[in-house]
């Protein structure tokens, strides 16, 4: 209460009706940018997956608002802005200048993760930025979408530094026919420019009803009294976690050339309302392509701590200020020039966001949670049509399942925190592209067993009518998600290839005969009449499994999460299939042989 | 004969109707019975004094089925989907609703996922057989769904919606096996791609079939038990209405059937005023829904979400609703900032001056300390002031400012939320807030309405005659409507005209014969054409209006250009260089149903307006307040701000620098000084 009203009265400057709808004015500016962008947009990724995330800037670029999009775009899009900014100067920025880039090494993630930043002015006064990022469909490099997991950045596409893409709303037609030149989909490219356009120009059109409304001095307050009041937020939260250091050590599969797993040491250190988060430990700059540029393990850091620190807060610089990131120089998460990148934003942001969910699990144990499948399965395709000779290309990211809590079982096929993306429409795959769409469905015993048990994995399956070739960056295929307070690991993922006969093979993760297979596959050929097929992992469990309500094991069977088999070795329940009901006497004695080992 | 309206809501049950040869009117307030909701109706007839054998035309909106499948409450439904893809309704589009909560919860799927059977057959997007249809498979499935005890099966195939004979092949057979089920076919319920919205549709109308069919049939027994012989009609979520024998068929159209009549007011309004633009705002105990009718016709969505991922895909109101009304409950946040809302304290325990055990600071409380609420409630509860005040003082203390400045902020707060849901629903549809009439419905509403107008820059407001009774009052104002969709996929400069021609013929022919059986006579159909296009390459498509008429190939530009400002009036821009396509084509059918001429209030200069005055405090001061009789308001009374209306089941608030006056059909017009 006395915090409550010590903090009351730190917004001074503004009544608080004014702040309140301020703060929606700047959350709704954003939400209309996003609305924009993602029903004019072409790529697929954008429209249908929703890749994008859509900001604005104070004049300082200071993060003030952001639209629910896509997290792991949160903290990496001031770099970007910052970036273009610098390179042609605050004072020689006019209205209606939009200044591109995707540079992995000036402020961007990785190389299809473009960005658009465009100053907004109130008459001649430089009021802030409005910054529109999406992930386009393909920017050219060795394998569609950039995945060529190769080991020199100028693989994975056209590396565009910061670049004016507008003059005064004029278009620079030499730069669009550069993109266009270096693109497997040049048809996508100008509809896609025109939604950013679209998105931007709609940040402008609500400044400009913010200052007409409230007047210049008051938005420029509120945008420094928003951020402060999400770094109180921040503050208040992190005071209340008890001093010390929480430790985890994860580890990625393979960076595709690694015969070794890839090292990731976290520590977060609290010590009264100041926290760091340290990856002092972490392998240094690997060889593959998971490597992390600066922006994006910032950007991940800050997105994992938004959940357990600030969730109902507006996302933006407050949250920043509130935590310090120590990164050593040679770093897999440091990454300098000419590292390859194009999975940091995927295999990597989501270990970064699972590593320190495992941490803060210890920090604040009543929030702890199961590990996440921690991986968003991008995987990227082009395909010929039989007919037409046309090639196209598409991507899906097939999601796994989230962690058990203490009172709640974790979601099933839910989209890594790190992201929100849909998954593909097979009615819409098989009438834009030249496959049949088999399979999207739950993956039974999938999910790591406990108390609260982890959400379950998925099926993804689809067969070629013609030539393809597939890349796919993903991990966790030689361990599942860890489970938490006693709950267990859930089963990992694994990717197939389907013969026409019907005969499978395992072509990343673990086979049957316990060969392990590199799960990064870069532009994987499969000939008309094959299949590809990945099983998603599921989320580690909550609490001990033996301990899971008897009932919700059944119910488990009756609905096929979990087979009879997974109820007897996991749960000790024994269940008759046929008459769909418990052996209580065979259960008990079960479960009583299990406590007592 | 009496045209009626009737409107079950949650908690009362209303009547307004109007006598076809007398122009008498009269309107009825009962409560809503829980159990069979269709004895309300008749209680609701019998406080009208109106018997049923005197009834030409009863028109009903029911919130019966939405209830029902947010509450999950119908008999058990199985589904029998491509192998492969059991579980489209549980894992929806993979996407959490909240960015960043650790903790959410899916909505539970309409249909368990042990009731969800999978057969091998499959379609290609081409229409032929990958793998075909096996009685045999198909007939096992049957018995096992008959064993299991479910009473409405959903038939969902993938690609159904180019062709529905493997879905129609498994419903001869489910009828064979299991002749009393009842059966939803996806190709039936939506003839259109994207799998999620068409499956989620599907078992909507399936879990619906057996709890309307029953709840219809209960209503016609016990209106025809008492003689009726009238036509009975049920309003439709995109804002028309159909015969009841086409509801139970088609029971997914009735899921905003509840707040279609309000916007039907809204669209009689825009007949009868100067009005053609209006914003239709209700706001009630818990929550406030906005929506447009945009040059005489309420504005519809095909992204309808019944709960997180859960989607109605059928062409419907677009109706937007945050959590702000009367009981919202006033808080401070961690961050030292004052909220509002969406929790509300309902109407158990309701607000604090209620005295029935709430404590905290509501919408309510606020109103009431600032002197803007009667006291007695119109004599119907007497309110507790000292309650009051300590609730609202308790929030004054955190945030470091006195009561009634407190007080001033939440109602501000609360009309800047609402503000909100107009803002998404008219910039989100590319309209502009300064074209627009505010009109405001429900028991709250006309409470807030001139101050959220001022937030919006809304210059107008109208509060109807009959605000308090909206919902049945706009049910006796509607059309018959049909909206009819169907699958065509090419580019604009590819079309097969020829094929579309006839398409459309055959949907017009379908919409004729959805007329005809509901009564209206060929002169009285209205038959419009649209299409749902998309530049080539995107995803996500507009509702373009097309002309009548042969299409051609020599008309090809004419679609486009229609197009073009199609996507320009939602989206605000276009690219005329770009080219376009189909989706999909659809005929909208409507017929006009004869209604009585409702009379407006007569001139009655004797009776007294006014009924005194209150101190009520508008910016930062106290004024004494004239308080006027809205009932004895008559046509030519003007009304100067500050003042207040008083209804029996509504207030309406005049805050300083606002007139207000009476139109001829008895509404309250509003301007505001001042504004653009």
């Amino acid at each position: 209460m006395d915090a409550v009203r010590r903090n009351a009265s730190e917004i001074r400057d503004l009544d608080p009706v004014t702040f309140e709808v301020l703060r929606s004015h700047f959350d709704f500016c954003c939400e209309r940018m996003s609305k924009v962008l993602q029903k004019t947009a072409f790529s697929p990724i954008l429209s249908d997956i929703l890749d994008y995330s859509n900001a604005v800037y104070d004049a300082d670029i200071r993060l003030v608002s952001q639209s629910p999009g896509c997290p792991i775009h949160m903290a990496a899009m001031h770099f970007a802005a910052q970036e273009s900014v610098n390179k042609y100067g605050k004072e020689s920025l006019r209205p209606g200048d939009v200044v591109v880039l995707n540079d992995p090494f000036q402020g961007g993630t990785h190389i299809p993760d473009t960005t658009f930043t465009m100053p907004i002015f109130s008459d001649e006064k430089l009021l802030g930025f409005a910054v529109s990022r999406g992930h386009w469909q393909d920017l050219g490099g060795g394998a569609a979408g950039g995945q060529s997991f190769g080991t020199h950045i100028a693989g994975e596409g056209l590396r565009i530094p910061p670049l004016k893409l507008f003059n005064e709303y004029e278009m620079n037609q030499d730069l669009l026919a550069l993109i266009k030149n270096n693109t497997r989909c040049p048809e996508y490219i100008e509809g896609d420019i025109q939604a950013h356009m679209g998105a931007l120009k709609v940040a402008e059109q609500e400044f400009s009803r913010g200052v007409a409304r409230y007047g210049l001095e008051t938005v420029e307050i509120a945008m420094r009294e928003l951020i402060a009041y999400t770094n109180r937020i921040s503050r208040s939260r992190i005071e209340a976690i008890p001093d010390g250091e929480y430790a985890v050590t994860d580890f990625v599969d393979t960076d595709g050339f690694s015969e070794e797993p890839i090292k990731l040491a976290v520590k977060i250190v609290v010590e009264g309302e100041k926290m760091t988060v340290d990856f002092t430990g972490s392998d240094p700059q690997c060889v593959g392509a998971i490597n992390s540029p600066l922006a994006n393990t910032f950007s991940a850091t800050y997105l994992a701590l938004r959940f357990y620190l600030c969730p109902e807060a507006p996302a933006n610089a407050g949250l920043f200020d509130a935590v310090d990131i120590v990164l050593p120089d040679d770093c897999w998460l440091n990454a300098k020039w000419p590292a390859p990148t194009i999975g940091c934003t995927t295999v990597t942001a989501a270990k970064i966001n699972s590593s320190i969910w495992l941490a803060m699990s210890q920090a604040m144990p009543q929030d702890a949670t199961g590990g996440t499948m921690s991986d968003v399965n991008w995987l990227v395709c082009a395909v010929t049509d039989p007919e037409t000779r046309r090639q196209t290309v598409f991507s899906d990211l097939p999601a796994g399942g989230w962690g058990g809590m203490n009172d709640m079982d974790g979601a099933s096929v839910r989209f890594d925190p790190t992201g929100n993306c849909m998954n593909l429409s097979a009615e819409v795959a098989e009438l834009c592209y030249p496959i049949v769409y088999e399979a999207f469905d739950l993956r039974q015993d999938s999910a790591g067993p406990g108390t609260h048990r982890g959400g379950l994995g998925a099926r993804l399956q689809f067969r070629f009518n013609g030539n393809a070739e597939l890349s796919i960056e993903t991990s966790r295929t030689l361990a599942g998600s860890p489970g938490v307070e006693g709950g267990q690991e859930s089963r990992a993922q694994r990717l197939c290839k389907l013969l026409p006969d019907g005969s499978a093979e395992v072509i990343g993760g673990l086979a049957d005969d316990g060969a392990w297979h590199n799960p990064l596959l870069a532009a994987y050929r499969f000939a008309p009449g094959e299949a590809f097929r990945i099983e998603t992992g599921g989320g580690g469990g909550w609490g001990d499994p033996m301990a899971r309500p008897v009932e919700q094991v059944l119910d488990d069977v009756l609905d096929d999460y979990i087979s009879v088999e997974e109820a007897r070795t996991s749960y000790g329940v024994v269940i008759d299939p046929e008459e769909r009901a418990v052996d209580l006497a065979a259960t008990e004695t079960l479960r009583g042989e299990r406590r007592a080992a | 004969m009496w045209h009626v309206g009737i409107d079950v809501g949650g908690t009362f049950t209303d009547l307004f109707a109007a006598n076809g040869e007398s122009g008498e009117t009269i309107s009825a307030k009962v409560l809503t019975t829980a159990g069979d909701r269709s004895v309300g109706v008749l209680n609701a007839l019998e406080a009208a004094a109106i018997a049923p054998a005197e009834i030409s035309v009863l028109v009903h909106g029911t919130t019966t089925a939405t209830n029902a499948l947010v509450e999950r409450s119908y008999p058990p439904v199985a589904m029998v989907t491509t192998e492969g893809f059991r579980d489209v309704i549980e894992i929806g589009r993979q996407r959490r609703q909240h960015l960043f909560a650790l903790r959410q919860k899916r909505p539970t799927p309409i249909v368990p996922r042990r009731l969800r059977f999978t057969l091998g057959c499959r379609l290609s997007a081409a229409g032929e057989d990958l793998s075909p249809f096996d009685d045999e498979e198909a007939r096992q499935v049957a018995r096992q769904i008959r064993e299991r005890g479910a009473q409405s099966i959903a038939i969902c195939f993938i690609n159904a919606y180019v062709d529905g004979r493997h879905e129609a092949r498994m419903r001869d057979i489910l009828l064979e096996e299991y002749p009393d089920c009842h059966v939803a076919l996806s190709s039936e319920t939506v003839r259109k791609f994207r799998e999620h919205g068409r499956f989620s549709t599907t078992v909507v109308r399936a879990a619906l079939l057996p709890v309307m069919t029953s709840y219809f049939n209960r209503l016609a027994a016990g209106l025809g038990d008492n003689g009726f012989s009238g036509s009975l009609l049920a309003l439709k979520s995109n804002g028309g209405m159909m015969g009841v024998d086409l509801a139970i068929e088609r029971p997914e159209e009735l899921v905003e059937s509840g707040p279609a009549g309000g916007v039907a007011y809204a669209r009689y309004l825009s007949q009868t005023t100067e009005f053609s633009n209006i914003i239709h705002t209700d706001m009630g105990g818990t929550t406030f829904d906005a929506s447009i009718v945009d040059h005489g016709e309420g504005l519809l969505t095909h992204d309808y979400q019944l709960e997180w991922e859960v989607p109605i895909t059928i062409p419907m109101l677009d109706i937007r609703s945050v959590g702000a009304g009367g009981g919202s409950i006033a808080w401070v946040d961690k961050g030292g900032s004052l909220r509002v809302g969406p929790q509300s304290a309902g109407s158990d325990p309701g607000p604090a001056c209620y005295d029935r055990g709430g404590a905290e600071a509501t919408v309510t409380d606020a109103n009431f300390v600032l002197g803007r609420l009667d006291a007695t409630l119109g004599g119907k509860l007497t309110l507790d002031v000292d309650a009051a005040e300590r609730a609202v003082s308790r929030i004054a203390d955190r945030l470091g400012i006195d009561r009634l400045e407190a007080a001033e902020a939440i109602i501000s707060i609360t009309c800047e939320n609402m503000a909100q849901a107009i803002k998404l629903v008219l910039t989100d549809r590319g309209r502009d807030p300064r074209d627009f009439v505010l009109a405001s419905f429900g028991g709250a509403g006309p409470m807030h309405a001139c101050q959220i107008a001022r937030a919006m820059n809304i210059p107008r407001i109208v509060v109807p005659a009959h605000a308090g009774v909206a919902s049945a009052f706009g049910a006796t104002a509607m059309d018959i409507r049909h909206d009819l969709e169907e699958f065509y996929y090419a580019p604009v400069n590819e079309a097969d005209f020829d094929r579309l021609n006839q398409m459309y013929a055959g949907l017009e022919r379908q919409g004729r014969a959805l007329l005809a059986r509901d009564g209206i006579a060929d002169a009285g159909m209205m038959l419009s054409r649209h299409a749902q296009m998309r530049y080539v390459g995107q995803f996500w498509e507009v509702l373009t209006p097309l002309g009548d008429g042969q299409l051609s190939a020599d008309r090809a530009q004419e679609l486009a250009e229609a197009f073009h400002n199609a996507h320009e009036a939602e989206h605000g821009v276009k690219s005329p260089t770009f080219p376009s396509e189909f989706v999909s084509i659809g005929v909208t059918a409507a017929g006009a149903f004869a209604r009585p001429t409702i009379h407006g209030a007569e001139a009655d200069a004797a009776a007294e307006v006014e009924r005194g005055t209150r101190p009520v405090y508008f910016g930062g001061s106290w004024h004494d307040v004239a308080i006027y009789a809205g009932e004895r308001l008559y046509p030519g009374v003007a009304i100067t701000g500050p003042a207040i209306v008083e209804y029996d089941h509504s207030e309406t608030v005049l805050p300083p620098g606002t007139q207000a006056s009476v139109d001829r059909g008895g509404n309250l017009l509003i301007a505001l000084d001042g504004a653009a």
